[in-house]
């Protein structure tokens, strides 16, 4: 479970994100809605320790883990899935899933089944695996990206916008497998600008709007406010 | 056709040489993004440590050379610590420039501890081979050899363990690396480290058949960034091809036609290959 109290975060002195409150608890799916520039990428690196918040705290399962470095939470079991994928594009696809399990590079039996795993989620990607990951279409970059994430074995990952850039097919692929993944146990953190798609597998949500929450609740409760449907169901 | 095969045999050695030192300005160029100009006086000061191992400890040639890897390996990990971290946040002209100060710093130690001039080391193994009726020096063929092997191991440190990985991670995206929990100071100092070990071998195996001088360096330095800027900043295949590329040229040319066309070959090679592919041969993207 994440609890995130009062968190902000700036770039360069000038403030993106202002005490901002979330909870995402375990094996559920929370979505973040907002709009491009709303500040749902900056919430997520704030978290994986990318980015230094400049205030506020970030609780992963009753620990403290603000002042973090991203090695040390993607070990306690947070994984983030970053907007535009950052794969290692001349590597394989193989190398860069085993790259995804660098932190548990120590226990080879653990790895080889997260291997199997990936696979077994994105058979496609076990097809292409000697292959550059450059070299991929757009949304199996995305299943290697997500692939890669998962081989950290998280029990809460973080995905920034899977659906970027992809076609509404393989958009609808993306999604069945967050569901799938979500099923498995692994709580799920989604930003979307995509509200629809991601209202209807998420369980609660937030909209953010520069730099704050501007609404929360259920799913359910956010599919039916007049708000959400005038911004971003195009009702 | 004798003539030939000498002078291919002296290219391939010079290849070797190059190739080690480019590879070395080459990594630490693709981790942290810029250009070490202290590299030239890093191998200035492996040649003068391999001297030292040699004539003074009293070292067997191979283990001498290997001691000043590793001391120059130890080195990396303090400028990296010292010079360069402290640095990680700053745009790259000052991590230039604090590689400028490291040269200087560098060569006057060696000319306060060896003095300005030249030294001469005594050639460690003697005799000549004749392959295809040239005479080719066994240093000659110990540089070959042990260049291809370290070329090997290199390899397969970047394929197949876990800090090469790192390594050719953070070289292809800094996010990523980050986000799967990689280290970047970490690796940071071992690239330093490989990059001057590298660097130390490929002085020790050059020192018995040039002179040693607080400048050796400097036309080092030239030839292997021109090498690195062929073969495509940041890439390992780029700096291999372009160092035994640039050394062929250097070596015929300077045969075929004059001395002074051999320096030349190298710039002339560079400018028509930057002319068809300002990228260089494996080079992707430049901006950084
Ligand atoms: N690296 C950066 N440097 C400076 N400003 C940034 C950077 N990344 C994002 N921003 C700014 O921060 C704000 C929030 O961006 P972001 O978190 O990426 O929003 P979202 O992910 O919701 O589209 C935007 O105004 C954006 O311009
Ligand atoms: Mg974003």
């Amino acid at each position: 479970m994440i609890t995130i109290t009062g968190l902000s975060a700036s770039y360069d002195a000038v403030d993106v994100l202002h005490a901002v409150d979330i909870t995402a608890n375990d094996g559920e799916l929370t979505v973040i809605l907002g709009a491009n520039g709303s500040g749902k990428s900056t919430l997520f690196k704030a978290m994986s320790g990318v980015l230094r918040p400049t205030a506020g705290q970030v609780e992963f399962n009753g620990e403290d883990i603000t002042r973090s470095s991203p090695a040390g939470i993607v070990k306690k079991g947070l994984a983030h899935c970053p907007e535009g994928r950052h794969l290692f594009p001349q590597m394989s696809v193989e190398k860069n899933l085993m790259l995804g399990a660098y932190v548990r590079r120590g226990d080879k039996k653990r790895v080889k089944a997260l291997l199997e795993r990936s696979y077994e989620l994105f058979p496609i990607l076990h097809e292409k695996r000697k292959q550059a990951a450059g070299s991929l279409s757009g949304g199996q970059q995305q299943m290697v990206a997500i692939g890669r994430s998962l081989m950290s074995d998280p029990t809460m990952l973080i995905l920034d916008e899977p659906s970027m850039g992809l076609a509404p097919l393989i958009t609808q692929q993306v999604f069945d497998t967050i569901v799938e993944i979500n099923k498995e146990g692994i709580g799920v953190l989604l930003a979307e600008q995509n509200a629809n798609s991601a209202l209807q597998i998420a369980t609660s949500g937030y909209v953010l709007a520069e730099g704050r929450v501007v609404l929360s609740g259920t799913a359910k409760e956010l599919q039916n406010d007049p708000r959400v449907q005038r911004a971003y169901l195009g009702v | 056709m004798t003539l030939f095969v000498q002078q291919l045999a002296n290219g391939l050695a010079l290849g070797g040489i190059y190739c080690l030192a480019a590879i070395g300005l080459t990594l630490v160029f693709g981790v942290l993004g810029f250009p070490n100009l202290a590299h030239g006086a890093l191998y200035m000061l492996g040649a003068y440590l391999t001297f030292f191992f040699l004539t003074d400890v009293g070292l067997p040639y191979v283990v001498a050379i290997l001691a000043a890897a590793v001391v120059l390996a130890f080195l990396g990990v303090v400028l990296e610590r010292l010079v360069f971290h402290p640095l990680r946040n700053s745009p790259h002209t000052h991590h230039m420039i604090a590689t400028v100060g490291v040269m200087f710093f560098l060569v006057a130690v060696v000319q306060e501890i060896w003095g300005t001039g030249f030294l001469r080391m005594e050639s460690p193994v003697n005799g000549q081979v004749s392959v295809a009726g040239a005479q080719v020096s066994w240093q000659r063929i110990i540089i070959i050899v042990t260049a291809v092997v370290v070329l090997l191991l290199l390899t397969w440190f970047l394929k197949r363990s876990p800090h090469g990985q790192a390594i050719e991670a953070i070289e292809q995206d800094r996010t990523g690396a980050a986000l799967v929990g990689i280290n970047p100071s970490m690796v940071s100092m071992v690239t330093f480290a490989v990059s001057l070990a590298l660097v130390a071998i490929a002085a020790g195996l050059v020192a018995p058949i040039n002179l040693l001088s607080p400048g050796m360096g400097d036309s080092l330095s030239l030839t292997v960034f021109a090498i690195i800027i062929l073969g495509g900043l940041g890439s390992l295949p780029g700096a291999i091809i372009g160092g035994f590329t640039i050394a062929i040229a250097e070596v015929m040319a300077a045969t075929y036609i004059s001395v002074g066309a051999g320096e030349a070959a190298i710039f002339i090679i560079l400018i028509a290959v930057l002319a068809i592919k300002p990228t260089g041969i494996f080079g992707t993207v430049t901006q950084r």
